[in-house]
């Protein structure tokens, strides 16, 4: 019982189907059922809302063409139109970070976004796509993005690590962003929630609090979930139009 | 829906959604509604920004000091690196750059730029 209350406890991995391939746990988690569950309703939703397209869109054909017009009009704002041919990356990652965020605000459900290991992983795609990106798109000469222009060599010395840091700490910046936000979020609700289950008819002051608590996390959800697809858009943005 | 063209109401009504999309587009392109939005998202970003540069950089430091043997040095130089790195991510969103390393990005392309990137030039030299 104290388990079930420990805030904390609504993280932790569980095995569901223990597997082993050679030495490597692939067991199939409760994180990765979590996932499984946010693809299929993303496909769901797009599939179905898109399928009997009528002029005047129906609920579901409505929140699908949103969702795309949404994310259309940040690469493109952001971007510009040479950003449109990621657009299904950044689509598919805005989409699949808003499920989990919302999905896991459902009771008893996982927070895929709050395991550091799953934030960290999208953001290093990013990061590593971007720089593949931008080698491609000006060869070499990215490497001058290291460089600040018009400055003296001595200040080079100093400036240039200091630019090379900032690049690199991007991935990180990215990723701890999203889960510390989840985390804490979930986290706070978590403990609310414990005291409810301890104190008896006054539960009600908890409860009350948890309520507003998770109006809150849904605009948190919701705005990390863009956070994390607009930065990826800028960092796109700096790959291709570098000058 | 008050009068109906010999095209039919469907070409119409396309004509009106290309016509309506067509004003929108640039007074979206000049910033427009997301107000809010972005104040709340920049907020987000910024205080996650200055934290994460500075922790990963003296954890990088520090498992460098162990790989070489050279306890404290290139902590402590990281740590100051982190610093300035930090704040030049942070000073970058503030003044609207974007996420964007390198300062020659958008200052050469338009003339027109805000002159926060045009002092922070000067300074520099």
């Amino acid at each position: 019982m104290t388990i079930e209350l420990h805030p904390l406890a609504q993280f932790t991995v569980e095995r569901i189907l223990p597997l082993r391939v050679g030495q490597i746990d692939v067991s199939f988690t409760n994180a990765a059922l979590m996932m499984a569950i946010i693809v299929c309703l993303i496909t769901a939703l797009i599939v179905f809302g898109t399928r009997r397209a009528s002029l005047v869109p129906g609920r579901l054909q409505s929140v699908a063409e949103i969702s795309y017009e949404f994310v259309a009009d940040m690469v493109e704002s952001n971007v510009g139109p040479e950003g449109l041919p990621y657009f299904p990356f950044v689509f598919s990652l805005f989409m699949f970070i808003l499920f989990s965020n919302l999905l896991g605000l459902i009771p008893y459900s996982f927070t895929v976004t709050g395991q550091i290991i799953v934030t960290f992983a999208l953001a290093l795609t990013v990061f590593i796509g971007v720089t593949i990106i931008g080698f491609i798109k000006h060869g070499l000469h990215f490497l001058r993005f290291f460089v600040p222009e018009g400055v003296p060599i001595v200040l080079l010395v100093i400036l240039v690590p200091i630019e090379v840091l900032s690049y690199f700490i991007r991935p990180f910046t990215l990723s701890i962003r999203l889960f510390a936000n989840m985390l804490a979020g979930h986290t706070m609700l978590g403990i609310f929630a414990g005291f409810a289950a301890i104190i008896g008819i006054f539960a009600i002051f908890p409860i009350a609090i948890d309520v507003v608590l998770l109006a809150l996390e849904l605009l948190v959800a919701t705005l990390q979930a863009y956070v994390f697809a607009i930065l990826s858009c800028l960092y796109l943005n700096d790959a291709i139009h570098m000058h | 829906m008050s009068e109906k063209p010999p095209s039919g109401p469907l070409a119409r009504l396309g004509e009106e959604f290309d016509k309506a999309q067509a004003e929108r587009r640039p007074a979206r392109k000049t910033g427009g509604n997301p107000g809010m939005q972005q104040g709340l998202a920049l907020g987000l970003r910024i205080g996650v920004e200055l934290v994460t540069a500075v922790v990963v950089s003296v954890g990088v430091g520090w498992a460098i000091d162990r790989w070489l043997g050279t306890r404290p040095w290139v902590m402590l130089v990281m740590f100051f690196l982190g610093i300035a790195a930090g704040m030049l991510n942070v000073y970058r969103a503030v003044t609207g750059a974007g996420g964007a390393v390198g300062y020659h990005q958008r200052a050469s392309k338009d003339a027109s730029a805000p002159p926060a990137k045009r002092n922070w030039d000067d300074e520099d030299c």
